[in-house]
């Protein structure tokens, strides 16, 4: 059921270590780079359907084509603020191949014509974000990176401090040029990211680290994997009520529970499932009946009325109290809601506490309202899309679950 | 006495000016610096940033204080992280929490902390920043008392 793309070398020992990389096929990509102009390299990604993994699903092309197009110094800064509950895949590759992802930089520098790049590392992940940076390193050393390179690309780890918000891409962008890391303003029409003003792409780790694989073997070898829309793999991650947590690639549209009993060994202590969060905690919940029918792909994940997000899945069995998880969820918003919109700031803050009248049994029909309305009021009226996300994880309990939650009123 | 950076920490910042292209994007750089070089991040320690990157001292503060890793106090104890998000909270981390805080917070300071993307190893802690995976109290105890 797996299919290895980009986690092709994880089980190889010391694939961190160039010489040990370059064995198994590392770099191998850039030979047939270089025989492309940088606008085929950006028209093979295109072709292959290749789509942002950090959780939005964008197509990356696009993206590409726009940072390409705007006159001005271009830079590369690639998202490994990885901090969404229930996803840690991006810290596999850092960690267990992180020359893939220096490859994949190389490429997608040379596709935008950019030299410069920076990895923003959350944080949490100093030893991870370390063993990149030992690989960065070697790379230097041997002329993969910097001046005397076939193709010049300079490196920097940019070390985040702690805040769920940076993942955000302006916001990351913010915090790369030394602010606090609030939210920019989204544009009217499509337009690059800026980083001091100079057009910029920002793509997630696992994003940039599938380039590799589509340059040596081209778009088509890469859409044959996957459905129409969401081609090729993911790195899927699972946890919670699972027997064997962890994060295993699949192509887009394996069926969610075939995935969660062949990949994860089924839920915990052969209990039986209650409820899935598909990708990443700000994606809604699914029922159990609704995940025996999911596929793991953007169009049916959203036709269920949730998305596939960053591809984390959290299982929870039928012990669990949806009240407290919410309330779990909840709290996580609370603490990291940047402060900058006031319907954030105050409405996750408001939602946490009312939820806590709801784990004590306290909470009466009104809270009920309450829950709902600061729900709806956090829903479009903010810079980012955090706000409507915490929305959504409020508004797919009470959907499937509002039983619970009555069950709580005096 | 004025905060002045150690002089690994001065070619480190030598090195890091010339990969941005402008001195404020050195803040968060410099911040994690002094917080490694001092243990927390001193009013004195602002002003010095405040200085190499061109910027307001407010300004320093503003972003210091932002950032949840950032202390602006200094610890007296070692720091023991114990993650309380879902994927750990569906897992035990409340009776971990609750173990470290009766057994080990004489010792060390107990931080609850948001998903730090070990959902795969729940529940998860650190201690001095090191990832420990599928803790059990039995294991802080050998871990917490041999340190």
């Amino acid at each position: 059921m797996q299919t290895k793309i980009v986690s092709k070398n994880f089980e190889i020992p010391h694939a961190n270590i160039l010489e040990v990389a370059l064995k198994n096929g590392r770099y191998t990509s850039l030979e047939k780079l270089f025989t492309y102009q940088p606008q085929e390299v950006i028209d093979i990604i295109k072709t292959s359907n290749l789509r942002g993994k950090g959780g939005g699903g964008a197509p990356a092309g696009a993206k590409w084509q726009l940072a390409s197009d705007f006159a001005g110094i271009k830079y590369l800064v690639v998202n490994a603020d990885e901090s969404e509950p229930g996803t840690f895949k991006d810290r596999q590759i850092i960690s267990k191949d992180p020359h893939l992802l220096i490859e994949g930089i190389i490429c997608t520098c040379y596709a935008i014509g950019a030299n410069s790049s920076y990895i923003y590392v959350r944080g949490e992940y100093e030893e991870f974000s370390d063993i990149l940076q030992a690989a960065i390193d070697e790379a230097y050393a041997k002329n993969i990176l910097g001046d005397e390179a076939k193709y010049p690309v300079e490196i920097t780890i940019h070390r985040g401090a702690g805040a769920y918000i940076c993942g955000e891409k302006s916001a990351l962008l913010e915090s790369l040029e030394g602010n606090r890391g609030h939210p920019r303003l989204k544009p009217k029409s499509p337009e690059p990211e800026f980083y001091f003003g100079e057009p910029t792409l920002v793509n997630n780790v696992e994003t940039i680290a599938s380039v590799p694989f589509i340059i040596e073997n081209g778009a088509e070898a890469y859409t044959a994997y996957g459905t129409d829309c969401s081609c090729g793999t993911l790195l899927f991650a699972i946890s919670g009520h699972v027997q064997n947590a962890g994060v295993y690639e699949a192509e887009f549209g394996v069926g969610m529970w075939d995935y969660i009993q062949k990949l994860g060994g089924g839920v915990k202590n052969g209990k039986k499932l209650k409820a899935v969060i598909p990708g990443g905690a700000s994606t809604p919940i699914l029922p159990a009946h609704l995940v025996m029918e999911a596929k793991l792909d953007y169009e049916n994940l959203k036709s269920l009325g949730s998305a596939l997000g960053t591809g984390g899945m959290i299982v929870l069995d039928e012990d669990t109290s949806m009240v407290k998880a919410l309330k779990n969820l909840l709290r996580f918003y609370h603490h990291e809601s940047c402060g900058q919109c006031t319907p954030c700031r105050e409405g996750t803050s408001w939602v946490d506490k009312t939820l806590d009248k709801f784990v004590n049994k306290t909470a009466t029909l009104q809270d009920l309202e309450v829950l709902k309305s600061v729900s709806k009021s956090m829903n479009g009226q903010t810079i980012c899309v955090f706000a409507p996300a915490a929305s959504g994880v409020i508004d797919g309990f009470l959907e499937h679950f509002e039983a619970e939650f009555l069950e709580c009123i005096v | 006495m004025s905060f002045s950076f150690n002089e690994t920490n001065s070619l480190k910042i030598e090195f890091l000016a010339k990969r941005y292209p402008q001195k404020k994007a050195l803040i968060l750089p410099l911040l994690w610096l002094a917080q490694k070089q001092e243990g927390f991040i001193s009013e004195k320690a602002m002003a010095k940033i405040s200085e190499l990157s061109h910027m307001p001292y407010m300004h320093i503060y503003s972003v210091a204080s932002f950032y949840s890793m950032f202390r602006l106090v200094k610890n007296e104890k070692k720091v023991v992280e114990v993650c309380r998000t879902l994927s750990c909270e569906l897992n035990g981390s409340e009776e971990i929490k609750k173990h470290l805080l009766e057994n080990h917070s004489d010792k060390y300071e107990i931080v609850e902390v948001e998903c730090m993307g070990a959902c795969g190893g729940a529940p998860m802690c650190t201690l001095e920043g090191k990832y420990i995976e599928n803790v059990t109290p039995q294991m802080l105890d050998e871990v917490l008392n041999a340190n």
